[in-house]
């Protein structure tokens, strides 16, 4: 099976490439199988990985034109040739890695901790099922990238619009029972670019390898936002 | 942060309630004026002269305006980054949509004017 992979090292090329591949493709094999055996052929190629089974979202790529984890994508799934390039949007360090620094920067800014303005109690502050269901969906975010790097809107505006993952961590505080920060997370918010740059493309649903909603999640922060101003 | 910025709750919710009204007026302005339009320019004047129909337009088109006013500046805001061309495009946007404003109060006015209501 042909790969086609963008190459480039920023010291060496003047402009990126696709350089073409073959893998021998076996039952079962997953796309970041196919990368170490082209990396056994070819030692320069860099891409990032580690856990192999969709947990520590480090393989977030570009294929086929889709943003995807390389290790929970089947090769069988994927039209050959298969075309691999970094996710879209943030600048190449080399090959298929890019800079994450502003996509953890936007992440860093939602303050993704419960913040309590009450004293500490001695005991742990407890959490009914009901108030605990309340953040499924919100906290299995592996922080891949997939989302934030397909959104059209964070492609423009990488600097002051959030993106769907810093949205959702938003979202996932927000609705915590345990958290006593609404009112400075909602006006931190506010303004035409940290929110609502959102257009509700919703290519951050389509991407997330863990079927999560970001988009979901950035219209309960914009009701939120209405409810409490009226 | 003490510096003034533009809305972000305000504008959105402005687009979503214009919609609706834009959206269920259309159909009711295209069909009294192209599946079943006045006769000729006195019909149309005593229909547009109607003291429930000239509010109706008039909420139209200030619906209308401030949709395409939040509209415009979303393009503005995620397209043009320079500072110069960003302002320049906005005012164009603002007074030409203010003009377009008070054409309809003036047409409107003039049809209620003439219709002797």
């Amino acid at each position: 099976m042909q790969l086609n992979i963008h190459r480039y090292d920023p010291d060496r090329d003047q402009a990126p490439a696709m350089q073409a591949f073959e893998v021998e493709a076996r039952p079962g094999m997953m796309l970041r199988d196919a990368l170490l055996q082209v990396q056994r052929q070819d030692e320069t190629l860099a891409f990032r990985h580690s856990c192999g089974e969709g947990v520590c979202g480090s393989d977030g790529l570009n294929v086929n034109g889709a943003n995807r984890l390389a290790c929970i994508t089947p090769l069988h799934e994927l039209k050959a040739p298969v075309k691999i390039r970094p996710l879209p949007g943030m600048p190449v360090i080399r090959d298929l890695v890019v800079d994450l620094t502003q996509f953890y920067r936007q992440y860093r800014v939602v303050k993704p901790y419960l913040i309590r303005h009450d004293p500490n109690p001695e005991v742990e502050v407890r959490q009914s099922p009901e108030e605990r269901d309340q953040l499924e969906g919100l906290t299995e975010c592996i922080m891949c990238a997939c989302c934030s790097t397909s959104c059209p809107s964070f492609w423009w505006n990488p600097d002051k619009f959030l993106g769907p993952q810093a949205l959702l961590s938003a979202w996932r505080f927000l609705a915590d029972s345990r958290d006593e920060a609404t009112k400075e997370r909602l006006d931190d918010l506010d303004g035409p670019f940290k929110l609502f740059r959102c257009h509700t493309i919703m290519n951050c649903v389509n991407a997330c390898p863990k079927g999560l909603n970001p988009t979901q999640a950035i219209g309960r922060i914009k009701a939120l936002m209405l409810k409490r101003a009226i | 942060m003490s510096t003034r910025r533009a809305t972000g709750l305000r504008a959105w919710v402005l687009q979503r309630v214009t919609a609706v009204y834009l959206g269920l007026l259309t159909p009711v302005l295209l069909w009294r004026l192209v599946i079943a339009p006045p006769a000729d320019h006195a019909e149309w004047r005593a229909w547009a002269a109607q003291p429930l129909v000239s509010v109706a337009l008039l909420l139209f088109f200030a619906a209308l305006f401030l949709h395409a006013w939040v509209g415009v500046r979303d393009i503005v805001i995620d397209y043009i980054k320079p500072f110069a061309p960003r302002l320049a495009v906005l005012t164009l946007t603002g007074f030409g949509l203010l003009a377009c404003g008070f054409w309809v109060l003036r047409i409107l006015f003039l049809a209620a004017v003439r219709a002797g209501a």
